[in-house]
């Protein structure tokens, strides 16, 4: 279990990141967060805020409905 | 850390939400995200102004405008002003009014948001721009 959970079903560019970002901000080192979305968009632009940001993207796990994404903060 | 400096020079819709979908992500990537604000692009950065869309024929702009609003609010994108604000505020985007222009286009301080930085001349831009990238919207 990740340690926070994000839900941005619905949401679209630049939201999801907006929001990852925001939340990734108040959490401590080490601590995970799981980020739900279904914007396909999301499957690039996640993984390059995680990496230009520093943080690790733990997993990627994708299905029909939805994207889910867990990400651990630097 | 990494910068890009973006020129604005036209106040449509699509030029504001460019500069804002842009700007708030590059903030959240941790990229220092400079606007220069010249010519009609300061009409962008008056509390009073409401873009049109330059892309729809003469009758519709205002119309779309609202719209696409309207649309991307069903997307959960929150309104611009306020996502921009946070990314000021967070110290990684910042908003330069053209100080020539604004007086060219009788455009004042006072109009403009409050997070707006000071003016600033063709010279302090290019400084600021320097060893970054430089975009023209």
């Amino acid at each position: 279990m990740a340690d926070v959970t994000l839900n941005a079903l619905g949401k679209k560019c630049p939201m999801p990141i907006l929001l990852t970002k925001k939340e990734l901000n108040k959490m401590s080192s080490g601590q995970t967060l799981e980020l739900i979305v279904d914007d396909k968009g999301a499957l690039k632009d996640i993984p390059a805020m995680v990496n230009t940001t520093g943080n690790e993207l733990v997993s990627t796990n994708e299905s029909d409905a939805e994207i889910r994404f867990v990400i651990k903060k630097a | 850390m990494q910068k890009v400096c973006f020129i604005v020079g036209e106040d449509s819709f699509e030029k504001f939400m460019m500069s804002g979908i842009l700007g708030t992500t590059g903030a959240a990537l941790d990229t220092e995200m400079h606007f220069f604000f010249t010519f009609f692009g300061l009409n962008l950065l008056k509390k009073s102004f409401r873009p049109k869309v330059a892309g729809m024929p003469f009758p519709m702009k205002r119309m779309a405008a609202g719209m696409f609003k309207a649309k991307m609010k069903k997307y959960g994108v929150e309104d611009m002003w306020g996502l921009i604000k946070d990314a000021v505020q967070d110290g990684k985007m910042k908003l330069y009014p053209c100080e020539m222009t604004m007086s060219l286009m009788g455009i004042k301080r006072e109009q403009m948001w409050e997070f707006v930085e000071d003016p600033v001349g063709a010279a302090s831009f290019l400084e600021m721009a320097e060893g970054a990238r430089i975009v023209s919207l």
